[in-house]
């Protein structure tokens, strides 16, 4: 701290000194002071800029997903091939499978671009349509029998090279090298689109949906992942909630400080930081190999999360009653209540608000947690079927939301990462609503003692 | 720097105006903490301000080195001059003016340092020693000042946080000092300490009316007494009274200060 | 019986209980409530308790114990050559158990008669095709051995189930008498609910223990059979990790440093980018910012905790990595060729980094404030500037807290997973190169147990070694990080 501007004589230069003009050393330490504080702005700023460009690139690569192309077709539904019998007999019609749909659809897309001048070849005019229209169009026409022997516009799911174009995504350049559509596809799809049969539309289908297969990124859809996350919730909201309240009231309003309550304390504030992914593999071992639980089935990663986010919960529970001033406690001692009741008369519901905020917070951060998912077989792929039932809803194999993107992120295609994107936006958008509600229940229910 | 001291004695005499207040007014938010004080405060003088709890006369003291800045709510009206010079003019830097105004507070405050840092903080980031040596003598000087010297020359790279309470506050004194303040404030410096401790203490402030202006807060009226030459009696944010120290004890102008003397509010 | 409806009864039971208990008290108190010991509802709820709790504890044990039992049992049935023939002995119970799941679905389902199940004979009939038929899919044709064992696994159950059944109702009808007759108006139903309350509150507080427990035996079993197959200096020592695909072939490398280095490097990474920018966004919000700036920098810094780590995974896979390439990769803006493919070291903390500024910053801030303002006082009373103070006072004084701080973003950045599965690339690597693909203990725990082999083998069961590497490295990293904070927090209390 020594300086050149010190006089050799170590005098006090301040004596005397007047304060209106800076010396020259206050000159530079107010300037350190000002590169300081900039610092702080700058590391704020660009933390602030990592959040930004984190949405941004969430929204450029998401909001594609939620639009998705399809070819309007007139099908004729030639009778001679889906119904020979001619009786209209479900059962019969049900024996056809896609492979009849398929020259059908090959024939509707020869006659709509009849009048098309292009160099695709009328065998080469289904690739511009995703594997699973044939199917698609099976399930309409089982829906709806009568529809055989009709001339019936279909909206057909369009392949994703081509959903791709319509977004940007797909380039000329990149069919090059690319087996699945060539360009001349493109200039056919151009003058298709301005004639209106191809369209961008909403894609409920994505939300809604359930995954397909690595071929057809088209078709996938995150619903039946949400599902599966919407009931390992109800396991972690119906089994983290009582017991974590109950851990915490024992702990904060009852535990004798001996050895015991230690060892719970020290236990608690190790298991908040142990990674998840240990989690995951105590979920592997306890609930599956362990106690047989289903493989993959939402209500073992509800266990394992209930696990993983109980020392969150008790936390800020013990937080929330630890606000709740003694003389409440004492008000109700003193009218003779019991200490049991006192508890559960005045201090629980007083801490109600803080301990609903902590369990919300709980629950989002376990809805997006993959890792230990991922160990206990909720892998994407499997989320390809709605559950029957509740009972199966939690018994079933299942995947959820972020176990599903992860999935979608793995398989090398960028129509997927388009949809693991979109997923994310729906992943947080439940987030956000959760801790919207935990903000707006703070905000009700703050209480100042 | 003996030289230093003696030749600034020369240059002023014991009843010279060091600070003058006028018209001061605090506010902290909406709360009229000050009203309109006028003060005028002489050098080489110890000026007690005495008053029942929350008159207004910490906040007062805090006005005189801008120590008020730190908190975001609080406005200060008024001119404030030490030297003549307003120290809320905009080119008042505050960082100078605490250096040549000095403050010691309630609670002895270390830092989590040696002794010897503790002291030497002051003179470090005010750049007052060219060298180690220097800084060493500056240490040992405000050391000595403060009347702690013998008691810790044996352990100044010890923590300062280890020493009694007495002793904390007396290092802070001594940390306040290495500076080479020409003002220091003290707000209650006695509060926290036993009665040995106050005496030492009081004893050092009477010793450093030789080189500074002082101004205490106290809340013992004896204290007051003892230490100092002027009192300011401060009742609701206002400045009751100021006088000679004897005056204010024993024949007070207003009927507030003699109730409050005679203890009968407080 | 089925255990829902075994629980559906006893629940009955206890509701019973409940309005008899109550009813029963009142009645000796001659309908006056005021003679009572307790509110009324305790009545009921202390005869409500007792029946059902030692019931459903019984349900419970016997739920633990008979699977057990059973399988011990019929695993002495079989024979050392069919074990030797199918591999293991847990193959062999797994093919009888689902054998006889089957034979049971088949029953439930109406396929065949209970008669028929019971006498089947694998010579005239072929339960593999029966069984299919519900649904059990076979990997061979049934032996004669394992459906013996089946049977017996079926008639040991079926015996089980019944007696479950009685005991557990019988309990529950028993809890519910003595209750019943203890509730008398002086009886202190009150004391004894609470009783059972507050054993229930201590029992919710133990499941932190049990976890722990849980994760120790579950990491523990199965890494000692790891060190079974493979040896614990080849893994801990061994500089190479080199799976073999095949599952069952044995020349696997699996030597924990690579990934350990891997580990650390990007955790280094992800120190350096947010230890500095968490700690000073902490000091300015703490120290210069307006409240009003406070408010509304802090949650949004704090947003970024709140965000799920597979968002950062595709973050650090799909925008990070390729932009690194861009700058840093062949033909890119340096003009460098450092970087060869998007996931790499680099990618990975540069991302981690991203997520711990909160963290590092809401700590470093709660530490900061715990600074008392004293400090503050002293300092600009002496003409200090703010930063000065910062650096001078408030930072020597906050050391320890910080470095606990630091300590926790270590932890956390270790024990990541989703964004080093997505962003570090797979290849196990002693490189010092930041920008090569690297991989890391978790994103091998995630890619040996999710993978197709066998979990007896050592590919799989290495996971858990790895896992138990892992928890005891953060594990050790948190509870030193916590006492150095709480240290440091009794200081300034």
């Amino acid at each position: 701290m020594t300086d050149a501007t010190v006089t050799p004589t170590p005098a006090p230069r301040t004596k005397g000194k007047s304060l209106m003009s800076e010396d020259a050393r206050t000159k530079k330490r107010n300037a350190a002071e000002k590169r300081f504080r900039a610092y702080g702005l700058g590391a704020i700023t660009v933390g602030l800029l990592f959040l930004v460009s984190l949405l941004w690139a969430i929204v450029q690569n998401g909001t594609p997903a939620f639009t998705q192309t399809f070819v309007t077709l007139d099908v004729a539904l030639l009778e001679e091939k889906l119904d020979k019998t001619g009786n209209r007999d479900i059962d019969e019609i049900k024996k056809v499978s896609t492979f009849g749909y398929n020259p059908l659809i090959a024939e509707a897309l020869v006659t709509a671009t009849a009048d098309i001048e292009t160099e695709v070849t009328d065998k080469d005019l289904k690739k511009i349509l995703s594997a699973s229209a044939a199917a698609l169009l099976r399930d309409q026409v089982i829906a709806n029998p009568d529809l055989i022997g009709e001339t019936v516009e279909f909206r057909l799911l369009a392949s994703s090279r081509v959903d791709g174009y319509l977004k940007g995504r797909v380039t000329r350049e990149d069919l090059a090298r690319d087996k699945n559509l060539d360009a001349a596809h493109l200039d056919l799809i151009d003058v298709m689109v301005e004639q209106g049969s191809v369209e961008r539309v909403f894609n409920w289908d994505f939300i809604l949906g359930a995954d397909a297969s690595e071929s057809r990124p088209e078709a996938a859809g995150i619903g039946v992942s949400m599902l599966g996350s919407f009931f390992m919730m109800l396991v972690v909201l119906f089994l983290a909630l009582p017991i974590g309240v109950a851990a915490s009231i024992y702990l904060e309003e009852f535990a004798p400080q001996n050895r015991f309550t230690d060892l719970i304390e020290v236990n608690i504030s190790n298991l908040a930081a142990v990674p998840s992914i240990v989690f995951g593999i105590l979920g592997l071992a306890a609930f599956i190999q362990f106690a047989h639980l289903p493989q993959s089935a939402p209500i073992v990663g509800g266990l394992t999360l209930t696990l993983m986010t109980l020392p969150t919960i008790v936390i800020s529970t013990r937080a929330s009653l630890k606000a709740v001033p003694p003389s409440i406690r004492d008000a109700a001692l003193g009218v003779g209540a019991s200490k049991m009741q006192s508890v559960f008369h005045h201090v629980l519901p007083l801490a109600m608000p803080g301990i609903l905020t902590g369990t919300i917070i709980g629950l989002a951060q376990a809805l997006g947690e993959t890792a230990p998912l991922l160990l206990i077989g909720m892998v994407g792929f499997i989320a390809s079927n709605y559950p029957d039932g509740v009972a199966s809803g939690f018994l079933d194999p299942n995947s959820a939301m972020p176990a599903q993107i992860y999935e979608w992120a793995k398989r090398a295609d960028p129509a997927f990462y388009e949809r693991a994107w979109g997923g994310i936006i729906i992943l947080l958008l439940f987030l956000m609503t959760m801790n919207i509600i935990a903000i707006l229940l703070r905000r009700k229910f703050e209480r100042r003692w | 720097m003996e030289d230093h001291y003696r030749m600034d004695r020369t240059m002023s005499t014991a009843q010279d105006t060091k600070i003058s207040a006028r018209n001061v007014q605090v506010h902290y938010a909406d709360n009229h903490a000050i009203k309109d004080v006028n003060v005028e405060i002489g050098d080489k003088t110890v000026t007690a301000f005495i008053g029942p709890s929350g008159c207004g006369k910490s906040t007062f003291l805090r006005c005189l080195n801008r120590m008020n800045d730190t908190i975001d709510i609080c406005r200060v009206g008024g001119d404030i001059l030490i030297d003549g010079e307003d120290i809320y003019d905009p080119k008042v830097d505050p960082v100078q003016l605490r250096a040549k105004v000095g403050m010691v507070f309630q609670k002895p405050n270390p830092f989590p340092k040696s002794i010897y840092d503790n002291v030497a903080y002051g003179p470090k980031i005010h750049g007052l020693a060219a060298n180690k040596a220097e800084l060493d003598q500056i240490v040992e000087r405000a050391l000595r000042r403060g009347a702690i010297w013998d008691e810790v020359k044996d352990r100044l790279h010890a923590p300062g946080t280890g020493l009694s309470g007495g002793q904390q506050q007396r290092l802070c004194i001594a940390r306040a000092v290495a500076t080479e303040p020409e003002v220091l404030l003290m707000d209650e410096p006695c509060s926290a300490l036993d009665p040995i401790a106050t005496a030492q203490v009081e004893e050092l402030i009477d010793e450093l009316r030789q080189n500074y202006a002082v101004v205490i807060v106290t809340h013992s009226m004896q204290q007051a007494a003892r230490v100092s030459q002027k009192t300011a009696f401060f009742h609701l944010g206002n400045l009751v009274e100021y006088d000679d120290t004897d005056q204010i004890f024993t024949n007070p102008k207003d009927p507030r200060t003699e109730s409050y003397i005679s203890g009968r509010i407080g | 019986m089925s255990n829902l409806l075994l629980i559906a009864i006893v629940i009955v039971l206890g509701a019973v209980g409940y309005v008899l208990g109550r009813k029963r008290a009142l009645n000796t108190a001659g309908g006056n409530i005021r003679d009572l010991h307790s509110l009324p509802v305790y009545y009921g709820a202390n005869t409500a308790m007792t029946a059902v709790v030692p019931a459903m504890g019984l349900l419970l044990v016997w739920l633990l114990v008979q699977p057990m039992v059973v399988n011990n049992a019929v695993s002495g049935m079989i024979s050392d050559a069919t074990i030797a023939e199918a591999g293991s002995r847990d193959l062999v119970m797994s093919d009888v158990r689902r054998v006889a799941d089957g034979l049971d679905l088949a029953v439930a389902n109406g396929a065949m008669s209970g008669a028929e199940a019971s006498n089947l004979d694998p010579s005239t009939s072929d339960v593999r095709g029966i069984l299919a038929a519900v649904g059990v899919a076979l990997g061979s044709d049934v032996s004669s051995e394992t459906l013996d064992a089946a049977q017996r696994y079926r008639g040991m159950s079926g015996t089980g189930s019944i007696w479950k059944a009685v005991v557990v109702i019988a309990a529950s009808v028993a809890g519910l008498g003595i209750a019943y007759m203890q509730s008398h108006k002086d009886f202190r139903a009150r004391n004894i609910v609470e009783r059972g309350v507050l054993a229930l509150l201590i029992f919710a507080a133990s499941i932190a223990i049990l976890t722990t427990l849980g994760i120790i035996l579950s990491l523990v079993f199965s890494t000692v059979e790891f060190f079974r197959l493979y040896a614990a200096s080849d893994f801990f020592f061994g500089l190479r990790w080199n799976p073999s695909f095949s599952g069952r072939g044995g020349g696997s490398e699996l030597g924990i440093l690579p990934l350990l280095w891997g580990t650390l490097y990007i955790s280094f990474v992800a120190l350096i980018v947010a230890v500095p920018l968490g700690l000073f966004a902490a000091i300015y919000l703490s120290e210069y910012a307006s409240n009003r700036f406070r408010s509304i920098a802090k949650p949004l810094l704090e947003v970024l905790a709140g965000i799920p780590t597979i968002v950062y995974g595709l973050f650090a896979l799909l925008t990070v990595g390729p932009l690194l390439v861009d700058v840093f990769g062949s033909g890119g803006l340096l003009g460098v060729d450092w970087m060869a493919g998007g996931t790499a070291v680099m990618t990975a903390g540069l991302v981690m980094g991203i997520m711990l500024i909160p963290f590092v910053s809401s700590l470093s801030d709660d530490i900061i404030n715990a600074v008392p303002q004293s400090m503050r006082d002293g300092s600009y009373g002496l003409g200090a500037t703010k930063s000065e103070t910062v650096r001078q006072v408030i930072l020597p004084a906050a050391l320890p807290g910080i470095v606990g701080a630091i300590l926790l973003a270590a932890s956390r950045a270790i024990g990541e997973t989703m964004i080093v599965v997505l962003g570090a690339g797979a290849a196990a690597r002693l490189s010092m190169n930041p920008f090569d693909a690297m991989t890391t203990v978790t994103a091998k725990i995630v890619s040996q147990l999710t993978g197709d082999s066998d979990f007896a083998s050592p590919e799989a069961l290495v996971a858990f070694a790895l896992g138990i590497s892992l928890f005891i490295i953060t594990l050790g990293l948190n509870v030193f990080a916590l006492y150095i904070v709480r240290k440091y927090r009794e200081q300034y209390d």
